[in-house]
């Protein structure tokens, strides 16, 4: 038997990119069709063949933690972006790997 | 008189900024957060939404400890991003020496006929499975092409002392080559041992060739492990053990173990018999998806979670050991502390990013074929020569190391740009494996989650960091088995 459940997010406070990395991560429990629809993304969640009832209600639970997971790595990584190019140039600067 | 200002004047006003990090849960209550260096904290969870939106108050314990390991740094310190790119050029390092690891795989033949075999040995007599001198120049050309300083020159097989011939020719041809050379040159010998003969060992002394041998466990175990005429191969290894530290030294012979669904039960027996057998540690490995172990579901015969169970209890053991005054080390663990606990890189293929295939290790084959590692041949001998870079007779270095063959599986197996990889806190201490990838699941990146690598791994990652967490005389212990490396 499959089980399905649906979510729906704020556009304006969930990226789509979020929900298709937390989708991604679950895909061993369920797989997650994601649709916006004025200025709201659903996202119907079903279960995989062979998960059981009590498997993807957890899988339910961890796709909702994962979502805040990766708004929140979203963020970080956006405001960090700039800094991580610096810190690699530096460590890749002067290697002599490249001829003057 | 000059005196002291007041500790206040000191105090940061500013807000602090954020520097790149990836965070993961470690458990229900906490998380732990990673640096491109590979310095980590485990926070509890409450805090980390605090931390990244920067309201974390500045007297909070924490801040000291996110700034000292560079997760934050206050505004205009140029000291943290020096920090960080001199240990993220560490870590890298490795890179630029290129390949150090040269596997010959001198014969596929072999006196025991193991149901794991990983490389798919053949009888003794068949001779069309040995290397031939041609082959072996020409390996030894391509071999002194590698830029790196230091070479290491490992005989496999089958068993390589089935054609020992060939080991004294590569061996005493490689030293003449180094004369010139001058490279830090090594050589070993995988072998069971059960084949050594004193002549053998009186070379290897010679040469200072050192051994890497197997050992499942205690005798039975280890017996049926390893079935070969006469069913000895646990008596002979160790005869043949006690013969080469005699001749060679103590620690000049290793031993690595394949855990198989009847050493499931056995981790203490297994860690015992190191022990008495007077080993400092222990590689606690899974079986490998290649060779016999595929074609007689011997590794379908367990799952990661009874690996991981087991991987988890002798670990228990060893740190009991520890403990009690005996110092004795779970290799794997070591590796990956190693990673976790110091701006240095094992070089373990494994857990490259790159992938180690080619660029850490490559393997020239009886039938001189190369490939990008160990486990590529073994794909090879299974009918998959995905990983097959070229032919040693027909090839130039140029074409073999720039084959696509070899960079496509590079490229797309990058972690930092893999799927879930990209984002996960555990990447600096992970690798990328194309060849096992490509092996279960034809892809050489795999949907992570379906992944067992992936399992595995993040399983023991989360599991050391919660031991180290947990208990301060562990993560002595630990912090000891990472500067060993």
């Amino acid at each position: 038997m499959a089980f399905s459940h649906k979510l729906v997010f704020d556009e304006r406070h969930y990226d789509i990119q979020v929900l298709q990395k937390a989708a991604y991560r679950s895909m061993n429990s369920l797989t997650v069709d994601i649709a916006a629809d004025e200025g709201q993304i659903i996202c119907a969640l079903s279960s995989n063949i062979g998960v059981d009832e009590s498997s993807f209600l957890s899988a339910v639970q961890e796709f909702k933690k994962d979502v805040l997971d990766y708004q929140l790595r979203h963020q970080l990584s956006a405001e960090t972006k700039p800094i991580k190019n610096l810190i690699l140039g530096l460590a890749f600067s002067k290697t002599g790997l490249i001829s003057e | 008189m000059s005196k002291f200002q007041k500790l206040e004047l000191y105090a940061q006003q500013l807000p602090y900024e954020l520097l790149p990090f990836k965070f993961d849960r470690l458990n229900d209550d906490e998380y732990v957060i990673t640096n491109m260096a590979g310095e980590f904290h485990v926070i509890p969870a409450p805090m980390l939404e605090p931390i990244i939106s920067k309201t974390l108050p500045l007297s909070s314990e924490l801040i000291p400890t996110l700034r000292s390991k560079q997760f934050i740094r206050f505004t205009n310190e140029q000291a943290p991003l020096q920090l960080l790119a001199l240990k993220i050029r560490t870590r890298l390092s490795r890179l630029a020496q290129f390949t150090n690891l040269h596997i010959f795989v001198v014969t596929l033949r072999c006196d025991h006929s193991c149901p794991y075999c990983q490389v798919s040995r053949q009888s003794e007599s068949k001779g069309e499975f040995d290397m031939t001198t041609e082959m072996a120049d020409k390996s030894l050309d391509f071999v002194f092409r590698s830029p790196n300083p230091a070479i290491k020159i490992e005989f496999q097989g089958g068993e390589p002392l089935l054609n020992f011939e060939m080991v004294r020719y590569v061996v005493l041809e490689a030293k003449k080559r180094n004369l010139k050379e001058r490279r830090d040159l090594r050589f070993v010998i995988a072998t069971t041992l059960s084949l050594l003969t004193d002549d053998m060992l009186e070379f290897c002394k010679q040469h200072n060739i050192v051994l890497s041998s197997s050992l499942d466990g205690p005798m039975d175990l280890h017996n049926a492990n390893r079935p070969r005429p006469g069913r000895d191969s646990h008596q002979r290894f160790e005869e043949g053990l006690k013969k080469a530290r005699a001749a060679l030294g103590y620690d000049q012979v290793s031993a690595l173990m394949t855990t198989t669904g009847k050493s499931l039960p056995r981790a203490r027996d297994i860690i015992d018999e190191y022990l008495r057998l007077g080993f400092d540690g222990i590689f606690l490995r899974t079986l490998s998806p290649y060779g016999f172990a595929i074609k007689t579901k011997k590794f379908m015969s367990y799952d990661t979670e009874r690996w991981l169970e087991f991987y988890k209890e002798g670990l228990e053991y060893i740190i009991e050991l520890n403990k009690s005054g005996i110092r004795f080390v779970e290799q794997y663990s070591s590796i990956v502390l190693t990673k976790m606990l110091t701006s240095g890189d094992p070089g373990f293929v494994d857990l490259m990013n790159p992938a180690g295939a080619g660029i850490a290790a490559i393997v020239f084959n009886y039938d001189g074929s190369v490939y990008a590692s160990d486990e590529s041949r073994m794909l090879a001998e299974m009918g998959d020569h995905t990983f097959r870079l070229g032919n040693i007779l027909e090839h130039s270095y140029e074409e073999i190391i720039l084959s696509d063959q070899l960079l496509d599986a590079l490229e797309n197996s990058f972690t930092l740009s893999a799927p879930m990889c990209s984002d996960c806190a555990f990447e600096p201490y992970c690798g990328a494996e194309p060849v096992y990838h490509h092996a279960i699941h034809k892809d050489v990146v795999a949907r992570k989650p379906e992944s067992s690598f992936c399992k595995r791994n993040m399983a023991i990652f989360k599991h050391l960091i919660e031991l180290m967490e947990s208990d301060e005389q562990t993560k002595r212990i630990f912090m000891g088995w990472a500067n060993r490396c």
